[in-house]
């Protein structure tokens, strides 16, 4: 029987943490498992439940699938007390993906705000395994505070040097405390003076994910600074208990979520009533 | 399609031959309600067919309000093969099923995950179905277009006269089991079938004349567009218990939640019935909650009915089977909420629209 509800078992490589709330797990599923970003698993804490969650590892990585997770209710939390080695399950991958073969030749701007960084850290590391198909990436990031950054080194050092000038970073906090020296603000602070870096913000792409008010005002200021409804891409937070179009809980307009996004641009929702709550 | 007589004798030993060869479920009287239960010989001559609909959903035979759907990580559950009967579905009923069909088995819901539970349930399960003669206060398919008496998605229907049953032959599961008993089934004359069509017509007029003040001159379908900031909305919503009792009741609510446990060893997953109506339905772990207000999930119940299924399978995900009015604690009707969506827009409500 082909059953779409049995759940692949899966081996807990290494727990990474990342922040107070947020760890990464690193998953080495029993069977051959391949996703694209922009993509969701259904990740299952054996005997406690499941929840949907989109894998922050590259794509191109078919050894593993890393998931970066916060700590906010019943699965997570007992997610987070697992260990090197624990068992698993996963289902998937569900959705649709980030359409970047559409995106090539284009300066790409990505906004991501607290823990909705790991989709998009998965869209990076695709994005820059092809770095020459892209004319520009200019990455914004905002945390709560410095210690609530997720992939610190990466993103405050690593990337930064390995791209080169293709490739830039602009990361905020909303309190800095005695060790930030970077910049302090809200992430829609870091839609300020684009131009001064990206040429043509018409014919530019932005990609969005954060929690609902993040998106909604980041959505708010991309079109005030001159971003298309249709070049704005947004990755939709529900609580998808199937993720195969059955159980009717991500339904949103007259889209489900997991079956017609997660990945939706703002042009498709924007007649929806209440899509930022 | 093929059209045969079966009379009142024959009917019993028809049943009796069923019952030697399956499981059969068919509506019995129970307090006020008819519902779906299995027959044995000892209530075999307490089946009620030819009023109307049973209380009980047809869904319950399909997608169980609680199913094993997987115990991981290994993959050894199997699938129920037995066939069973189920008797006396009514149209309303039957045309549910389009709905939970589309869902779990159709193309525009995932199909590369068809649900093998539901698939296996239908497949082995063979339906004869009846007309529907005594609608009661709460029916209205008449408002949604749609007939008191089967037209499709049957194996076998039967009009009940007043000498015995017109068989309609719907499928080749309803072939072969008349196949079994050939000699049973006669042929129909024309004057049976002049008889079954005057009491269709007349549970039809019927059904006018009950839903008569409700009828509304656009469709429900019209009605909520742009209506999400409606006042009606709140105002129906008011005497809500918010207890689901009407998604549960609903036949084409087909919405569920995955649970695992841990078994011994072993960790299973269930499916359970879930309901929009309850405030956790649509609520993400981080506690961001789309429909936090009563009256958005009473609204959004409606949306998906005559909003978010026409938009994906054009068909109204409602049968007018009236079971979320007689399951209402709140007294709540559907069509009073579509009749105030009308004259909210001035659009011709009951009498005035004829």
């Amino acid at each position: 029987m082909n059953n779409p509800y049995q759940p692949i078992k899966t081996k807990i490589l290494k727990v990474i943490t990342e922040t107070p709330q947020i760890k990464t797990f690193v998953l080495k599923p029993e069977n051959h498992f391949k996703f694209e970003a922009g993509q969701f698993i259904q990740l299952t804490v054996p005997g406690v439940g499941e929840g949907p969650f989109t894998p922050s590892s590259s794509p191109y990585d078919l050894e593993k699938i890393e998931v970066t997770i916060m700590r906010v209710g019943k699965v997570t939390s007992a997610l987070h007390k697992m260990k090197e080695d624990d068992v698993v399950g996963i289902r998937g991958p569900y959705g649709n993906r980030y359409p970047v073969e559409k995106w090539k030749n284009k300066e790409i701007l990505i906004v991501g705000g607290g823990v909705g960084f790991a989709p998009l850290r998965s869209l990076f590391l695709s994005l820059t395994h092809n770095i020459k198909d892209y004319k520009k990436i200019v990455f914004c990031y905002g945390a709560k505070t410095p210690q609530d950054i997720v992939y610190k080194e990466a993103v405050l050092d690593r990337w930064q040097r390995e791209f080169g000038k293709n490739v830039s970073f602009r990361i905020t906090v909303d309190r800095g405390d005695e060790t930030w020296k970077g910049k302090v603000g809200l992430v829609t602070t870091t839609l300020d003076n684009l131009d001064e870096e990206i040429s043509s913000i018409p014919e530019s792409v932005s990609v969005v994910c954060g929690p609902p008010v993040m998106m909604k005002f980041t959505t708010l200021k991309l079109l005030d600074v001159g971003y298309k409804p249709e070049n704005i891409y947004l990755s939709m937070e529900k609580n998808m208990s199937c993720g195969i179009g059955k159980c009717g809980h991500c339904q949103l307009g007259k889209f489900l979520v997991c079956r017609d996004g997660p990945v939706f641009t703002y042009d498709q929702l924007k007649d929806i009533p209440a899509i930022w709550d | 399609m093929k059209e045969l007589f079966l009379s009142k004798d024959n009917y019993q030993r028809f049943l009796e031959k069923i019952l030697s060869k399956f499981s059969l479920y068919a509506p019995l009287q129970k307090g006020d309600f008819l519902f779906y239960q299995k027959v044995s010989k000892e209530n075999i001559s307490d089946i009620i067919i030819d009023t109307k609909r049973a209380i009980h959903p047809l869904k319950s035979f399909f997608i169980p309000a609680r199913r094993k759907v997987s115990e991981y990580f290994n993959s050894s559950l199997t699938l129920d093969q037995k066939e069973r009967v189920i008797l006396g579905a009514k149209a309303c009923d039957l045309n549910a099923l389009k709905i939970s069909d589309s869902v779990y088995t159709g193309e525009k819901f995932g199909a590369e995950y068809k649900d093998p539970f539901y698939i296996s349930a239908r497949e082995r399960t063979i339906l004869i179905s009846s007309d529907c003669m005594a609608p009661d206060e709460n029916c209205f398919c008449n408002l949604l277009g749609s007939k008191p008496f089967p037209e499709e998605g049957f194996d076998l229907n039967l009009s009940s006269l007043e000498e015995g049953f017109v068989v309609q032959v719907g499928s080749e599961k309803g072939e072969k089991l008349i196949k079994e008993c050939e000699s049973l089934f006669s042929s129909v004359d024309q004057d049976m079938i002049k008889k079954r069509e005057k009491r269709r017509e007349k549970a039809f007029k019927l059904l006018e004349k009950t839903n008569r003040e409700f009828k509304t001159a656009v469709s429900y379908r019209e009605l909520v567009k742009n209506s999400y900031d409606s006042p009606v909305w709140k105002e129906h919503s008011e005497s809500c218990v918010d207890c689901g009792g009407c998604n549960q009741i609903c036949p084409t609510c087909r919405c569920f939640l995955l649970s695992d446990k841990k078994v011994g060893e072993k960790y299973e997953r269930y499916y359970l019935w879930d309901a929009c109506l309850l405030t956790g339905f649509s609520r993400v772990a981080g506690g961001a909650n789309p429909r936090k207000m009563l009256s958005q999930r009473f609204a959004n119940r409606l949306f998906c009915k005559f909003y978010f299924f026409p938009e994906n399978i054009s068909i109204d995900a409602c049968t007018g089977c009236g079971r979320c009015i007689a399951v209402c604690i709140g007294k709540i009707d559907m069509r009073k909420v579509f009749r105030d969506l009308a004259v909210e827009r001035k659009i011709p409500v009951g009498l005035e629209n004829e």
